[in-house]
């Protein structure tokens, strides 16, 4: 709009279109490696879908399956090794338990506390402000390790427990919270204490409900984040399979992988990806309004 | 419970928590990076600075520095200009931008440690798409337009891609220890550069048209001078944040160097996240972890701070 008589618009549609492409080429790739078959993949041929002509699987073979049994198109055969080969199933079921419970227990943690830093007189509020905004600071990543020593003192590494702790006090989710909620009108507030209503109930019936929005964005950017984290469950999940998260399942597969099985692994890789991008494709502005949450600070 | 005691329910549960997995570790950390600490073991020995010592001195962790500081600084500035690039065009299109908006947002949504898996194997040196996309152009119209040789003075047999073409020798990109660390920059940037055009998205949209206008009349007729004078000072807001956020999140990386790298070859890629994670939890030495984490958290804390800093004195002018 700025200046679009002096560049032409076919130029800029030029660079961005070549951009695009380099944005695309790895999701294009995984797609279509997850379709071919391990020759196809060798040989860098077949476009993107492959040929899908039957190919016998030589393991299937060798345990003592016969050849008709054993030959599958390539992509049922990526996919099903996908989820038979791992148990892929397990650690997408861990991963919607672990994002889940992440943000139910931030919510009910960070909204009282919200509530009261913007609606409660009391003596400390000051300084508990002072702390949140203090602990905005701290990235919990880099005080992994720490973290990790205290949670293997109490015994707690390899569970779903060492998984979630970390991530129970959303100092952001409060902070975020607590400016949304300093908006809402005092005298809705007051209405509902002169209707008898107790304090916390005034938190979940009368405030939770003005916050919607605001609660959706943080729970777009609070499940992106921790269904995408790797580097915190790498470091307590040690070896226990039933318990990784779905980017572990993938690393681990990969550390297992021989040649012929680049095609299961990049089912499994786009079986990791699609459910938020296809969340994301259905609610853009949501999502990206979620995302960026953080540049509200 | 009371409603005159209400305020204690409310804000015990948070502060407890805060105490407890934020600030507690940070003074953890602190304690045990003077020690050679390591689990299992029931005491520890005080080692005074001799960690931090290390980290000044020893190759290993100069090498830490050094490849943190060239990722850092190779990601942030590169990523912060893509992004403002991309939403200066995109934000000057007629059609078109809603699909360009969410392509590159693509890669923001998607698990980084599948993309990387990805990359990888699109960088593979012999199977890979990149190598044999270099392969195939050479000897065509490509090569002659890539290796610069219609440039005056530049003979195009020398330049980078005349010379990969002519001894059919391309990058090992992952396992060569010239590009890795390159490499890992570059998946940083094409995973985070989308969060950035966002982010500049919505600061263009809080510069009022009338004010460009009358720049316009008051004499800024090209572009250029009309974003030099109006857009990027109306953007400082935008960018002090952008900026620091990058660089917290760069710091940071790890998935990639992880699945990838290992840190190698020859700890060109050995970031801090990834040598706290090898020190400390693969080879036990968490004394040396800790003061690592102590550096880290002195780097993050300080960019945090000038950031305030920044926004306090109001980096605006409107």
């Amino acid at each position: 709009m700025i200046q679009a008589h002096h560049i032409g618009e076919g130029w800029k549609h030029l660079v961005l279109i070549l951009g695009a492409i380099i944005v695309i080429l790895p999701f294009y790739v995984m797609l279509s490696y997850s379709f071919k078959s391990p020759g196809e993949i060798d040989r860098n041929e077949g476009g993107f879908f492959g040929a899908q002509e039957l190919m016998v699987d030589e393991r299937c073979v060798v345990v003592g399956g016969s050849r008709e049994d054993c030959s599958f198109l390539p992509v049922v055969f990526n996919y099903s090794k996908a989820f038979s080969e791992a148990p892929l199933l397990r650690y997408l079921f861990n991963g919607v338990v672990v994002t889940l419970s992440i943000f139910l227990i931030q919510v009910i943690v960070a909204l009282p506390c919200a509530y009261a830093l913007a609606k409660l007189r009391f003596k400390g509020r000051e300084f508990v402000f002072g702390m949140v905004l203090f602990c905005l600071l701290i990235p919990v990543h880099a005080i992994a390790l720490p973290l990790y020593i205290m949670l293997a003192k109490v015994g707690l590494t390899n569970s779903y427990a060492a998984l979630i702790i970390p991530w129970t006090i959303s100092v952001f989710g409060i902070f975020l919270m607590r400016q949304f909620f300093m908006t809402v009108p005092d005298d809705l507030i007051d209405a509902a204490r002169m209707d008898g209503m107790s304090e916390l109930s005034i938190v979940w019936k009368v405030m939770l409900p003005t916050a919607v929005p605001a609660l959706l964005a943080f729970a777009i950017f609070s499940v992106v984040a921790h269904w995408n984290d790797y580097f915190w469950p790498r470091i307590v999940i040690t070896g226990n399979r039933d318990l990784f998260t779905p980017p572990l399942g993938l690393r681990e597969f990969k550390g297992d992988a021989d040649g012929s099985f680049y095609g299961p692994m990049m089912a499994t890789a786009t079986i990791i990806v699609t459910p938020l991008i296809v969340a994301f494709m259905l609610a853009q502005r949501r999502f990206i309004e979620g995302i960026t949450l953080s540049g509200m600070k | 419970m009371g409603n005159r005691s209400a305020h204690l329910w409310f804000v015990a549960p948070a502060v407890i928590l805060m105490l407890v997995i934020l600030i507690a570790p940070i003074v953890i950390a602190g304690g045990l990076s003077f020690t050679d600490y390591s689990l299992g073991n029931d005491g520890a020995r005080w080692v005074g600075t001799k960690n931090y010592e290390k980290i000044a001195s020893h190759s290993t962790y100069t090498k830490m520095l050094r490849s943190t500081a060239i990722y850092v600084l190779t990601v942030v500035p590169v990523s912060v200009a893509l992004g403002l690039g991309a939403a200066l065009l995109i934000n000057s299109l007629r059609f078109g931008r809603d699909l360009y908006k969410t392509i590159f947002f693509l890669p923001v949504m998607a698990a980084l440690l599948a993309m990387a898996i990805v990359w990888e194997f699109a960088l593979h040196p012999t199977i890979g798409m990149v190598n044999d996309t270099l392969a195939a152009g050479c000897g065509t119209f490509v090569q002659s337009v890539f290796d610069w040789g219609w440039l005056p003075f530049v003979n195009g047999a020398e330049t980078w891609y005349g010379h990969a073409c002519a001894n059919n020798d391309f990058p090992l990109w992952l396992r060569d220890r010239d590009y890795a660390i390159w490499t890992i920059c570059f998946i940083g940037i094409w995973q985070g550069f989308g969060f950035n055009m966002v982010l500049y998205l919505a600061g263009l949209t809080g510069i009022p048209r009338e004010l460009l206008q009358a720049a316009e009349m008051d004499g800024a007729r090209s572009a250029w001078e009309r974003f030099r004078l109006v857009t990027w000072p109306m953007l400082g807001p935008t960018t002090v944040f952008v900026v620091t956020i990058s660089s917290i999140r760069s710091f940071q990386v790890f998935d990639t160097v992880e699945a990838l790298t290992f840190g190698g070859p020859s700890k060109t890629t050995y970031v801090m996240m990834y040598a706290i994670y090898e020190k400390a939890i693969k080879q036990n030495l968490m004394g040396m972890g800790a003061s690592i984490t102590i550096v880290f958290l002195v780097f993050v804390l300080f960019i945090t701070l000038v950031q305030r800093y920044l926004v306090e004195r109001k980096v605006h002018y409107a």
